[in-house]
């Protein structure tokens, strides 16, 4: 039991770990905080696909206003040799964001998945596969 | 008579100069092409272990604060870190020169092939990436570097390294798709001994993929949101015996 308990334990971390995308110009922890986790839900409002990781930007709607919260992800070359390309997102898309919130309080996170309303994702395997 | 000299000086000749006698001396293997890093973010975890820090190198260690890496400043990550990077690199060899070009951060290095030392002066003018001279031993490239920007790190995980590092590669095609990378840290600031670790290079099929874009200061919206963060204050510093 306590062995089958250990190895729920070690697949759960190893899925967590797997899925933090690989930061290869800034250590993920002095920006982000993996102990807070957020989804949100919005309309795409623009897309950075610029060096060093590309930023898109959604309207949340919180209550009866509307916080535009800004959404890092992977590197573009990371992303365009998974097949990820600069229309894989547009203006307008509805999404759901999982990731992590940023540290300093900002309306910042970090990506782990974006679905579209059909249910696919879109920017996923930024790290390439490669997340040690 | 003419013809038995002739004959007795070629079979005398093949003696006094046995290299004549066989084919002409070997040229150094091909490495050139464009290739794929082992991404690396940090060295103790491929090591299996913490590396061997002098008392100084092992307290810069614990109170690293990985929000001060200068990457995230788009500064260059160092002649090593670079290779460890999660993008690919072309590898040019023309006569007495190697040069890698990477893509990460649109960076290059040089190796001098033409048996020059380092400049004398070099320790007065360091580079973030390092000054580099070469040479074959066997099939294997060994490039001998120096003056590395203490300012830069040997990781993500925040591995330092002081002035005085001195890095020795070695790099040997072990397949025609892969090369191995050996890297040996020698810095009598941050470590008691060198110590080395291996990692390869996979070829890049750059047929179907291309070498990108990466300008570092196009959108760098990270550093304002970078907060003090020291992940090793619990370290316990044990000498390596």
């Amino acid at each position: 039991m306590a062995r089958k308990l250990q190895g729920v334990i070690a697949l759960l971390l190893g899925v967590s770990f797997a899925a933090i995308p690989a930061a290869a110009h800034h250590s993920f922890a002095a920006q982000y905080d993996r102990s807070k986790p957020i989804t949100l839900k919005g309309v795409v409002t623009k897309l950075e696909w610029m060096n060093p990781h590309i930023y898109f930007f959604v309207d949340v709607k919180e209550g009866d206003r509307v916080v535009n919260w800004s959404i890092e992800g992977g590197a573009p070359s990371m992303l365009y040799r998974n097949g990820w390309r600069t229309d894989s997102l547009k203006v307008g898309d509805q999404v759901t964001v999982d990731g992590w919130l940023a540290k300093d309080g900002s309306n910042l996170a970090n990506m782990r998945t974006v679905t579209l309303p059909d249910g696919k994702t879109v920017f996923g395997a930024s790290s390439g596969g490669d997340t040690r | 008579m003419t013809r038995r000299f002739i004959g007795r000086a070629m079979v005398l000749a093949l003696f006094a100069f046995p290299a004549m006698a066989q084919t002409p001396a070997k040229a150094p293997p091909i490495l050139a092409g464009t290739w794929r890093n082992q991404y690396t973010p940090n060295l103790a975890e491929a090591l299996g272990k913490e590396p061997p820090y002098t008392a100084y190198g092992a307290e810069r260690w614990r109170t690293v604060d990985t929000s001060k890496d200068p990457t995230g400043f788009c500064l260059p990550p160092g002649p090593s870190r670079i290779f460890t990077a999660p993008f690919p690199f072309i590898l040019m060899q023309q006569g007495d020169m190697i040069s890698f070009l990477f893509e990460y951060q649109t960076l290059w290095r040089v190796v001098y092939m033409d048996g020059r030392p380092h400049p004398a002066d070099i320790a007065d003018y360091p580079d973030f990436m390092g000054h580099s001279v070469g040479k074959w031993d066997g099939e294997t490239l060994v490039v001998d570097t120096v003056a590395i920007n203490e300012r830069s790190w040997l990781d993500t995980a925040g591995h330092e390294h002081s002035a005085k590092l001195h890095l020795t590669e070695r790099i040997k095609k072990i397949s025609e798709d892969k090369l191995e990378w050996t890297v040996t840290f020698d810095d009598p600031v941050f470590f008691t001994k060198p110590w080395s670790l291996s990692r390869s290079f996979t070829r890049f099929d750059d047929s179907k993929d291309r070498i990108m874009p990466y300008t570092c200061t196009e959108n760098n919206r990270d550093v304002e949101h970078l907060k003090p963060n020291q992940p090793n204050l619990s370290y316990k510093y044990e000498p390596e015996k």
